[in-house]
């Protein structure tokens, strides 16, 4: 890629605040903020949560102290086993760090700058929120909320604490995703009226077993936190939270936050806010585990006008378990998996851009994408722009997507989306479900 | 209109061993409306963790196809049922109902889902239920219990209370406040 083709996430933001559609990722003020107080000095960050993407975001914060870029200086985990091992582990890497089980006793240090959050999704935004009102930047997993009035909370409080909030749906800072886009945007299918998405199904608890006594080392109440009491089950946890609907939302909320924040990128959609959305799924017939087994959501945009289409299984087009097709009028382009993990289709990958094309944000600092994601994040905090590639506004807004995905499949009907008010037209009952009162002290 | 007989074939066919024949009839349960909701409470209390889930689940069906738009009639028969179940039986089954009333109730569910603000097993979640019902009424409820709430709960209360926009003077958020120790020491 030549020098003159590379767009930096700056020179991005300050061009497109000259696009009246781009004003809310760049508003008045931010790319005039001081310059770069503290370009060279060392982050120091915490890890909130430690299960599987907890380590991989551990693994990347060591290595990036190796880069004398961070310093790595506590950790925290509501289970006690997981909580020892990453300890472990940080030692290995080279970090001496204090372990916590309260998250909340990070954000009582004033010398930690940034936390990274990879807990259960119903702990996120509460997280965030807590962080972004002690003054840290946060890394949070996807997806960001588990509700709308969640995300909204989630980009006011990034804003109002002047934070950069970075939602790991990492492909925008990815190579895949970057090909996939810059494609898309300058017409390598035409007109694109419609992406479809297939997936693999959610997995059914076909054993269910009794409620029982936590095991030792985990505390139940820290782990259930803003969600409703109930006793322990092992179906819950670890990782099996994703299959149960109050609390991970099922395929379409955890790799469809992937993939639909780059299908919104690729279709330059962030904007576009207003949808319906008609969702049908088949429920598991038994079992913890809630979340439907098939699933098929259509969400229509309008001015534009197009088709978002999310299917389990769908139609898979492409050979690996799950990607999207992007339809246009001049054929096919399909995107295998989400940007990240997996390379561009070649024809995306070769795709050379016309002349007056529109080239795309990139940033390539570091070969893997979750450690370049990361480097995104601390780069806007650096310039002072705050708004790295998956801002806390587009990961609401592709949280959107997925939230209310699940709230047309739970109250079995079609939803009319209204991106300016947000709220539900005419549906008082879902527009309740917009929001799910938490569990005190737990709440945002 | 469901008579006693459908609803009787709807439980028994919910309580049929074979998965495929049991959950494809609580997934029919919605449209079953008011008539079954004191059955469909009552599988929700039954000793069999996997009966009692399938009962849940078929409510909570028929408690989102009343709420749909233009059910007025259907959605206030099947609240006024709701609150019936919500004055007695076990408390595992009156946590579920009073979430549900958080989803469709009224001003007429106040009193009710109020009153469970004095049980220490369930105030927790009649106040985050009364916290999302928009009746006004469910603010007055809110702030009566507050005068008389234990020390502890107030604190909790007074959120609730100042998600719906009042003031009130003291009891700050705990929110912030760290209180879980981990046994995990450092390593050096």
């Amino acid at each position: 890629m030549s020098h003159t083709q590379r767009v930096t996430r700056r020179t991005f933001l300050q061009r497109s605040a000259l696009v009246a559609g781009a004003v809310t990722l760049a508003p008045s003020g931010v790319l005039g903020r001081a310059s770069q107080p503290g370009a060279n000095r060392r982050f120091v960050v915490a890890h909130i949560g430690v299960g599987g993407m907890g380590m991989t975001h551990l693994a990347n914060m060591l290595r990036f102290q190796k880069d004398g870029k961070v310093r790595v200086a506590a950790i925290c985990d509501a289970d006690d086993n997981r909580l020892e091992a990453a300890v472990e582990n940080a030692k290995t890497g080279g970090a001496s760090v204090i372990p916590y089980r309260d998250y909340r006793y990070i954000l009582e240090r004033k010398d930690i700058d940034a936390v990274l959050i990879a807990t259960p999704d119903h702990w996120h935004a509460v997280q965030t929120v807590h962080a972004c009102e002690s003054g840290k930047h946060v890394y949070v997993e996807k997806p960001a909320s588990v509700t709308v009035r969640e995300g909204q909370a989630m980009v006011a409080a990034a804003r109002a604490n002047k934070v950069a909030v970075q939602v790991g749906a990492q492909a925008r800072t990815a190579k895949g995703g970057w090909y996939t886009c810059r494609a898309i945007r300058n017409g390598i299918v035409g007109k694109v009226r419609r992406v479809s998405c297939w997936h693999y199904a959610t997995p059914a608890d076909d054993k269910p077993v009794p409620d029982s006594p936590p095991p030792e080392g985990l505390d139940w109440d820290l782990w259930l936190g803003p969600l409703p009491w109930r006793p322990h089950n092992k179906r819950y946890q670890p990782g099996t939270f994703r299959w149960l609907l109050e609390s991970g939302g099922g395929q379409i909320r955890d790799r469809g936050a992937h993939q639909f924040s780059t299908v919104l990128w690729c279709m330059n959609a962030d904007q576009q806010t207003s949808f319906t959305v008609e969702a049908k799924g088949r429920a598991p017939s038994k079992g913890l585990w809630d979340c439907p087994i098939d699933m098929d959501v259509v969400y229509q945009f309008k001015d534009p006008d197009w088709t978002l289409e999310w299917g389990q299984p769908g139609n898979k087009v492409g050979q690996t378990e799950f990607g999207n097709v992007f339809w246009g009028d001049n054929g096919r382009l399909i995107l295998e998996w989400e940007g990240g993990y997996k390379p561009a289709n070649p024809e995306a990958t070769n795709f050379k851009l016309p002349p007056g094309g529109q080239e795309v944000y990139r940033t390539d600092e570091y070969e893997d994408f979750n450690m370049n994601h990361k480097a995104d994040w601390f780069k806007s905090i650096r310039e002072g722009h705050l708004r790295p590639a998956v801002d806390i506004e587009i990961g609401h807004r592709t949280a959107t997507l997925c939230n209310l995905g699940n709230l047309s499949y739970i109250l079995g009907r079609k939803l009319t989306w209204d991106g300016v008010k947000q709220e539900v037209v005419g549906d008082e009952p879902a527009n309740r479900l917009l929001s799910r009162p938490q569990r005190y002290p737990y709440v945002l | 209109m469901y008579s006693d007989a459908d609803i009787q074939s709807l439980i028994d066919r919910i309580k049929n061993p074979d998965d495929a024949t049991s959950g494809a009839a609580w997934q029919s349960a919605g449209p079953y409306g008011a008539a079954a909701v004191k059955p469909l409470a009552a599988l929700m209390g039954d000793g069999n963790f996997e009966l009692a889930r399938k009962g849940k689940r078929a409510l909570y069906l028929v408690v989102r196809h009343a709420g749909r738009p233009g059910a007025g009639e259907e959605c206030q028969a099947v609240e006024r049922e709701l609150i019936l179940v919500l004055g007695s039986g076990p408390s595992r089954v009156r946590r579920e109902v009073v979430w549900m009333l958080s989803e469709i109730g009224s001003a007429g569910a106040v009193e009710a889902m109020a009153a469970l603000l004095a049980d220490q097993e369930l105030r927790e979640d009649a106040r985050c239920a009364l916290t999302r019902l928009p009746s006004p009424g469910a603010v007055t409820a809110l702030k009566a219990a507050f005068a008389t709430a234990p020390e502890d709960f107030k604190y909790a209360l007074a959120e609730s209370l100042r998600q719906r926009g009042e003031t009130v003077a003291g009891y700050p958020s705990r929110k912030l406040v760290p209180t879980k120790q981990t046994s995990v020491t450092p390593r050096q």
